[in-house]
């Protein structure tokens, strides 16, 4: 087990809530006009994805060179990220000053954000673990950013809409719950190390607790048809926990050296 | 093929002795609990004594580096005239990423300096024409310095039992495996 | 900050980045040598270098190379010169740079209130000496003599002018010694028997072996340079078979390894001994022209000995021992190592006697290439003109007869109407309790760490109890200290001049004094120089030790022209330029078949061992009885040398707790799991600590490494280990060995 990396828990679902809430703010744009309050929900994204910038400071050795981590470009996902995200930051800032964000600046936001998301998950998936060295990170972002969205997007959105979000919350919920209880248990079935991180995450509270999570907001909207005010907030704690599992338990070839792979 | 220095850990002559490990805490004084060149057994099911065969392992300096590769500060330098991936320290902002992609582990985190570190080759005796101090420091011949661009093809491997097949940073260590005695036992 | 091999990468990364500078300014690494981005390639001149030679109880005592920058030792390495260092030290070797730096150094004289208590508090060196010297002749005054006053020293630190310290001792008058030593003396005298001396092959000669037995030591862990001349034997196509009751990384090694029942090796070696006589292979022209009594002991043999009832004793099948006795009397040359760890029985020296034996009439002795291997003193040579100091005029000793005190006692014994008294070092606890008229008041601890390494540490502590002052000179914390009253901080390696040899190679080198000495601390002999002063202050004549030395000096005074010319050196100083190998004329020992013993021959019948109580034939004797359900072994760690080195925070990153190895199936049977914490207990004491279960281990025996981990951890092997005699070592130490091995215990689950 390593470090939970608490700063890089923050800074991933944050900053994926925040995409979330854009795209969902462009896919209720394509359903219905409805009366949504613009300017609190740009800041909103804006908050999530300047408090995850700042709280993925607290992972660096030496913050305050932060900003030399934009050097490689060329090559290093994790200076992708970087820039993308702040992109989508300062684009989104630049939304809540406006008042709120069409056009060219939504479609920019999403850009830089499903780019944010992108680099995201090519980061947490370094040759060093197996069982994420693929596309799983991306998709366990993706489903994040999804609910998290639509989540944080009922805050903020008009009656139309609501039954849309709680659909597309829903239908998140039910895929993320799905993949994230597949996941370890095909690991089980593959490498030493893919196998010792399915175990890992099996045996971790923080993983159940997620899941937990997951099925309580299913069962909440199976009762209530839309979105609790609430539910956004306990769905967040689910997905930090689901997240801490993600860094904490996941096994890394080096503890193995020495042993069968 | 380029000049490209590597390790070449015949753990066939390898007594585990750790000789190798502090000679290179001898000569770098890494802070309490970074090891850049670690002596790691080998488990029963790779060689059937417990404790009795092992992977004297630091850098590989691979040939296509993870750590170069996702390093977002450019803290890391692949040398061209012998391969060398060296980790400039000054540089590094210790965002540990090097640490979390390294298949190998070699990367550690310094919580003094809060910064990464790692094996260097001992690349400024390498420029003396000297030998890393481990290389130096082995009793047995078991670790030696080898330029794979000459390196005769012999019984030498790659990826053996017990060490990562990470293939695409094709890590630049090379391995001879031990053999197993004849037991008499009452 | 440039560096000259990234052309590449600043070419490609730095031309939009100019942000780097500023980084490169902070201060990093500032305890390190250079940083390890170092922009210029390593250069020597960068250092003063400095020769030094590890003073530890060890095969290999290795020639150093050590590296000064603003006076602080920075790196060491071997010596290049010496073949057999050949550039590399040891695990052990490699942590000295913290040793002289660990911040858990003793640094000044301290003094405890109460023992145990951990109350200690600093004191002025004149304050301890006072403290000290008014205790000595506070004894002296009430006894008449100094007899009350015992000291207790070995293998701590084998630097020639640290015998120093026995030098202090006589330079106050006669006093207590433990004599003898706990390593290897029933060997010493079996090989005395044997051959007339204790004398071994250059190790370097191991790769002209066609065959190689190692019996009971395990080079991997304890002489690691020794390593590379068996691998190249076998590289040249020797066999090489290891004997040991554990299946140590030597015997992972090895070709065969036979793992027989311990303290059996003596069956093991007369069986093979009694294969080779049916097959007609002895040497005849050896033990004819050359020996003593070959054919009493093939006579033994032929009525005591088969090949079946050795078997039936060590386990080791007997188309097995047939096997490779036939290929070891086979091969030209063919020796056999015997290690230090087989003759820890009591029956020990016996046991050696019966391998000489099949080296001997296998021709194999005096050959390059073959011997019987166990350890040499032919380098030892000097003056010890640290340990011969004159008693105070009118000193009252010892009245009646004394041996020699240990085996490196090379005073020719001075005819004096008294002398020191002498106590077994194996029996240290027993001693103190049984010492009467005088009883012993005051003891004298220097490079040695009894808690760690005497035998049965309950009666130690009851022992140590008795006595009214105790004085440790140590670099560290040790239980010993712990039990002390007063402690004086003595310097390592780099912060003395001395001179060191070995007992297995022949290498001579340099101790320069590299470093000045750390905090308060002083060497064995400038402590003796304090102590005379502060003794003659308060009772002028009272120590004849000079009070004002100079390390150098004093190493010089220790060369002398035998020395040289072994050495083919014209001086001392020769050696500041790399250490020196003997000018061997054969590296073969009694080349010239010209045997120490009574008979000038190889005496398989040896009177004189008869004379001091022995069988004169090297016949079997048996092991100790169980005294318990397990057998307890308790061998050398590879992270230490006895309890040194273990300790330290940098040994701690490689070897972080210590643990008891078992079968898997002794482990079944008492339901404990791998990695269960367990206790082990016999009518000596008991300890806890964590099981590992290996194969590695026979069935129905326990495996735990002899080690002090200082930091808070009681692990001590001593809880388990009675002082129960070995068969010899009176004769040439002046005490018999010990049954390190012949010991038992049983476990549990706690």
């Amino acid at each position: 087990m390593q470090s939970m990396e608490l700063p890089l828990v923050l800074f991933t679902v944050l900053s994926q809530a925040a995409v979330g809430m854009v795209l969902m703010s462009a896919v209720r744009g394509f359903a219905c006009h409805d009366g949504s309050d613009a300017r609190n929900e740009w800041m909103l994204v804006a908050g999530l994805m300047g408090l995850g910038i700042a709280a993925s400071l607290f992972h660096l050795g030496h913050p305050l060179e932060a900003y030399r981590a934009l050097a490689h470009l060329e090559k290093a996902w994790l200076s992708r990220e970087v820039l993308a995200a702040g992109i989508f930051l300062a684009l989104a800032a630049w939304a809540a000053a406006m008042g709120g964000g069409k056009g060219a600046l939504l479609w920019g936001a999403i850009v830089a954000g499903l780019a944010t998301v992108l680099a995201s998950g090519m980061t947490y998936a370094p040759p060093a673990f197996p069982a994420l060295n693929n596309a799983l990170p991306t998709v366990f972002f993706l489903i994040t950013a999804v609910v998290m969205g639509a989540g944080f997007a009922s805050w903020f959105a008009g009656i139309g809409s609501q039954p849309l979000l709680a659909r597309i919350f829903t239908t998140a919920l039910v895929t993320g719950l799905v993949v994230r209880l597949a996941v370890p248990c095909i690991w089980l079935s593959g490498s030493e190390i893919m196998r010792q991180s399915g175990l890992a995450w099996l045996g971790s509270p923080l993983y159940w607790v997620s899941i937990a999570v997951m099925a309580a907001c299913l069962g909440v909207l199976w009762k209530n048809r839309t979105i609790p005010v609430w539910l956004p907030i306990l769905a967040l704690l689910g997905e930090l926990a689901g997240r801490a599992a993600f860094f904490a338990e996941t096994v890394h070839t080096a503890l193995n050296i020495g042993s069968p792979y | 093929m380029k000049k490209h220095y590597a390790f070449l850990v015949d753990s066939e002559k390898c007594i585990g002795c750790f000789t190798c490990a502090m000679a290179c805490r001898n000569y770098y004084h890494q802070v309490e609990g970074v090891i850049w060149r670690q002596v790691y057994p080998l488990d029963e099911a790779i060689y059937p004594h417990r404790e009795r065969a092992f992977f004297s392992l630091a850098c590989n300096h691979c040939e296509n580096p993870a750590c170069l590769n996702v390093c977002p500060v450019v803290a890391y330098t692949k040398r061209e005239e012998d391969g060398v991936v060296v980790h400039h320290q000054e540089k590094c902002i210790g965002c540990g990423n090097c640490i979390r992609s390294c298949p190998y582990g070699a990367p550690v985190y310094n919580p003094v300096e809060k910064r990464a570190e790692k094996c260097s080759f001992c690349h400024e005796r390498l420029d003396a024409s000297l030998l890393p101090a481990c290389v130096q420091s082995c009793p047995t011949g078991a670790l030696t310095l080898v330029d794979l661009a000459t390196l005769e093809p012999g019984n030498e491997v790659q990826f053996p039992a017990g060490f990562p097949k990470a293939e695409k940073v094709n890590p630049s260590t090379r391995f001879i495996m031990p053999k197993v005695p004849t037991l008499v036992r009452r | 900050m440039s560096h000259t091999s990234s052309s590449l990468s600043r070419r490609q990364f730095l031309k939009g980045l100019s942000v780097a500078g500023a980084a490169s300014l902070l201060p990093l690494r500032l305890l390190m040598p250079y940083s390890a981005q170092a922009a210029t390639a390593f250069s020597e001149k960068d250092f003063q270098i400095f020769r030094n030679a590890c003073p530890r109880n060890c095969y290999d005592t290795c020639s150093i190379k050590t590296y000064v920058k603003d006076g602080i030792v920075q790196f060491i390495e071997g010596a290049q010169e010496s073949t057999f260092t050949a550039g590399g030290l040891c695990v052990k070797g490699y942590a000295y740079p913290r040793r002289v730096y660990s911040p858990d150094r003793i640094k000044y004289p301290m003094v405890q209130d109460g023992r145990r208590s951990g109350n200690w508090r600093r004191v002025s060196w004149d304050e301890a000496m006072d403290r000290i010297s008014r205790k000595i002749l506070e004894l002296k005054e009430q006894d008449g003599n100094l007899l009350g006053l015992g000291l207790t020293k070995y293998s701590g630190n084998f630097g020639i002018t640290n015998y120093g310290v026995e030098g202090m001792m006589s330079s106050l008058g006669y006093t207590t010694r433990f004599v003898g030593t706990p390593c290897w003396p029933a060997g010493i005298d079996a090989q005395n028997y044997d051959m007339g001396d204790m004398w071994c092959n250059d190790p370097e000669d191991m790769v002209k072996s066609r065959y190689v037995i190692i019996w009971g030591a395990n080079p991997a862990w304890c002489s690691v340079h020794t390593m590379k001349y068996i691998m190249e034997a076998k590289r040249r196509g020797a066999k090489v078979v290891v004997i040991d009751p554990v299946f140590t990384q030597t015997a992972a090694k090895a070709d065969v390894f036979w793992q027989p029942e311990a303290s059996s090796d003596g069956a093991l070696a007369l069986g093979m001994a009694r294969h080779i006589l049916d097959l007609g292979m002895v040497d005849q022209d050896f033990v004819n022209a050359n020996a003593l009594g070959f054919e009493e002991f093939a006579a033994y043999l032929r009525e005591n000995v088969t090949v079946e009832w050795a078997a039936g004793l060590s386990g080791i099948p007997a188309e097995q021992i047939r096997e490779v006795a036939e290929e070891f009397a086979t091969a030209d040359p063919a020796t056999i190592w015997i290690g230090y760890g087989m003759q820890r029985h009591t029956n020990g020296g016996a046991s050696v006697r019966s391998v000489d034996a099949l080296v001997a009439m296998t021709g194999n002795v005096g050959k390059e290439g073959g011997g019987a291997r166990y350890g040499h003193l032919r380098t030892w040579g000097f003056n010890y003109h640290a340990l011969i100091q004159k008693q105070p005029e009118g000193s009252v000793g010892f009245i009646g007869a004394t041996g020699p005190k240990g085996e490196f006692d090379f005073t020719k014994g001075e005819a004096a109407s008294y002398s020191d008294r002498t106590f077994n070092i194996n029996k240290t606890a027993q001693g103190i309790l049984d010492a009467k008229d005088p009883a012993l008041r005051m003891l004298w601890v220097s490079c040695k760490n009894p808690f760690a390494q005497d035998f049965d540490r309950p009666k130690l502590e009851k022992a140590f109890d008795t006595l009214e002052m105790v004085v440790s000179v140590e670099q560290f914390f040790t239980e010993t200290v712990a039990n002390s009253d007063i402690v004086l901080p003595v310097t390592t390696l780099f912060e003395e001049w001395t001179v060191n040899v070995s007992y297995w190679h022949y290498w001579l080198g340099i101790n320069e004094q590299a470093i000045k000495p750390m905090y308060e601390t002083k060497s064995n002999i400038e402590i003796a120089a304090e102590l005379s002063k502060k003794m003659n202050e308060l009772a002028p004549g009272s120590c004849t030790f000079p009070q004002d030395i100079d390390t150098k000096d004093w190493l010089e005074k220790e060369f002398n022209q035998g020395i040289y010319d072994y050495f083919g050196i014209k001086h001392w100083t020769d050696l500041k330029n790399g250490p020196v190998k003997a000018k061997l004329a054969s590296t073969a020992a009694w080349h010239d078949m010209t045997f120490g013993t009574p008979s000038g021959k190889y005496e398989f019948r040896s009177d004189l061992c008869a004379e001091h109580g022995h069988e004169a034939l090297p016949k079997y004797k048996e092991g100790r009885k169980p005294y318990d359900e397990f057998r307890l072994l308790t061998p050398h760690t590879q992270f230490g040398l006895h309890s040194q080195f273990v300790n330290l925070d940098w040994m701690h990153e490689y070897n972080k707790e210590p643990f008891l190895y078992m079968h898997p199936d002794d482990a079944r049977e008492k339901n404990i799991r791998d990695l269960d914490m367990v206790r082990v207990f016999n009518k000596v004491g008991e300890l806890r600590v964590k099981v590992k279960l290996t194969r590695n281990v026979a069935p129905k025996s326990l495996v735990m490494y002899e080690a002090w981990f200082g930091r808070g951890n009681d692990f001590n092997v001593q809880n388990l280990v009675d002082d129960e005699a070995a068969d010899m070592g009176a004769y040439k130490t002046g005490a018999p060995g010990v049954a390190i091995h012949g010991q038992f215990a049983n476990v549990e689950r706690v």
